[in-house]
């Protein structure tokens, strides 16, 4: 990377600004559910967590899908950055995936009576995050270079798995309340400041994820780069 | 993935080659069916003398012994395709190398077949289940369910091959991977057992077909770049 520090790409101002954003929209977040949005009426003060956990939800599965994308791109391409990027979006994925299994049962206990059940969406919510631990533990020696091959068929095959898990749960059983976001027949079931409520926040945890997501791949370019360096150093002294 | 003579040879040369060697040896078949049976054994003494509750949990109890025993057979399997790279030998002579996957799985589901044969009686025995009406039936939904388990245990028992902590790694992605087809196969057997006919199983029967199709595809389209070097 020599020469790297001189010559500054335009984009490198980005992170910046970026960061900048994304702090904005989690304020706003914040004030919009505390402050701005109305207590529910049957469920109380409580409810105020769906903004956070079904945003949570919806970014698990864009870093999810994420996982996906970029791991059938890196077997057709083979070149690292899509490996970066599917492993820095799993490790976020489940990162996010941890918070939906968090919020959810501080929500069900007082509305349902009960810490877990065993319905579809939250029982998908767990396979889930079994299989992508699993991916996780996978990639966990990243000296391997078929690792990165492995955990791509991984990435795939979980991936094709969701619509799968979620048809034979829902053949099992049914208990979560039926999405209020978007209803059948394209209706909300949300009041207006709720819904602004719901899309602020989940505007900010899509901006987190992106950020978190940048941050994460520069680690991963700098390890990558740090163990070719290592490499060219042992072949020079030892070659 | 020309589907042509060389590739139907090839692929059974090493199907032959596999089962021949477990003719002699009979290891893989020895562990899973003991292993079966164990499992089997052990849930009796969990679930307690209840008749209802024992038939009950009959269907969950046989499932789970056959998830397991893959898990087994695919290890011993693997830790035998690990020795003397044994396995880059056989990649070497094939043509197309969906030919070993697709031989790999098809003796695996031999040896799940032939371990889910000889269970089936001590199963209905012991768990004083009356199998005699559903038999086809529970073939069907066996020989369906088997396909699924091994097609699946096959591409991620060829991805732990080279691995540290095979062993772990195995279980650990396969059974995640494995719920749908579980959860279907042991409702429709439960039903089976219940004295339902096969026509009332038809969602579970659509469902483990598509599990099946959907990962046999998708593992013969990406096994190349599992056994890439």
């Amino acid at each position: 990377m020599a020469g790297g520090e001189k010559k500054r790409h335009p984009l490198s101002l980005w992170p910046g600004w970026y960061a900048t954003l994304t702090y904005v929209a989690m304020v706003a977040a914040l004030w919009c559910i505390f402050v701005y949005a109305p207590t529910e009426k049957a469920q109380g003060i409580v409810q105020r967590i769906f903004y956070f956990h079904v945003s949570s939800a919806m970014t698990m599965f864009v870093a999810f899908f994420v996982v996906f994308v970029a791991s059938i791109i890196y077997l057709w391409k083979h070149a690292d950055w899509w490996d970066q990027t599917a492993m820095s979006a799993a490790e976020l994925g489940v990162l996010f995936c941890t918070l939906v299994l968090i919020t959810g049962p501080i929500w069900g206990r007082p509305i349902w009576g009960v810490w877990w059940t065993w319905d579809p969406t939250l029982t998908l919510t767990l396979v889930l995050w079994l299989i992508y631990v699993a991916y996780l533990m996978l990639r966990a020696d990243a000296t391997d270079p078929r690792r990165a091959r492995f955990a791509a068929v991984l990435g795939i095959v979980g991936f094709i798995d969701v619509p799968l898990i979620r048809w034979s749960i829902e053949k099992w059983r049914n208990l979560h309340p039926e999405p209020v976001v978007v209803q059948s027949g394209g209706t909300t079931g949300l009041p207006p400041a709720m819904m602004l409520t719901f899309l602020v926040s989940l505007a900010a945890f899509l901006l987190l994820f992106v950020f978190l997501l940048r941050q994460r791949m520069a680690v991963a370019r700098r390890r990558h780069e740090l163990e070719v360096l290592r490499h060219k150093v042992d072949e020079a002294l030892f070659g | 993935m020309s589907v042509n003579g060389a590739f139907v040879r090839q692929a059974g040369a090493i199907l032959a080659k596999d089962l021949k060697t477990e003719w002699r040896a009979r290891e893989i078949f020895t562990s899973m069916f003991v292993f079966t049976v164990l499992v089997v054994v052990v849930f009796q003494f969990t679930i307690g003398s209840n008749p209802a509750l024992i038939r009950e949990v009959a269907a969950g109890v046989l499932w789970v012994a056959l998830l397991f025993a893959t898990v087994i057979g695919l290890q011993r399997a693997v830790q035998m395709e690990g020795e003397e790279d044994c396995l880059q030998g056989v990649l070497l002579a094939v043509q197309d190398r969906s030919a070993l996957f697709l031989a790999k799985a098809l003796a695996n589901m031999i040896y799940l077949l032939v371990v889910s044969g000889c269970i089936l009686p001590l199963f209905a025995l012991w768990f004083r289940v009356d199998l005699t009406a559903s038999l086809p039936a529970l073939g069907v939904i066996l020989a369906l369910g088997i396909v699924g388990l091994s097609v699946l245990g096959t591409l991620f028992s060829l991805i732990v091959l080279n691995i540290r902590m095979r062993e772990v790694m195995l279980p650990l992605l396969f059974l995640p991977v494995s719920v749908p087809l579980l959860i279907a196969s042991v409702y429709a057997t439960g039903d089976l057992i219940d004295g339902k006919t096969l026509a009332d199983l038809r969602d579970y029967v659509i469902l483990i077909t598509v599990f099946d199709v959907v990962f046999l595809v998708l593992a013969v389209l990406i096994f190349d770049y599992v056994v890439e070097e």
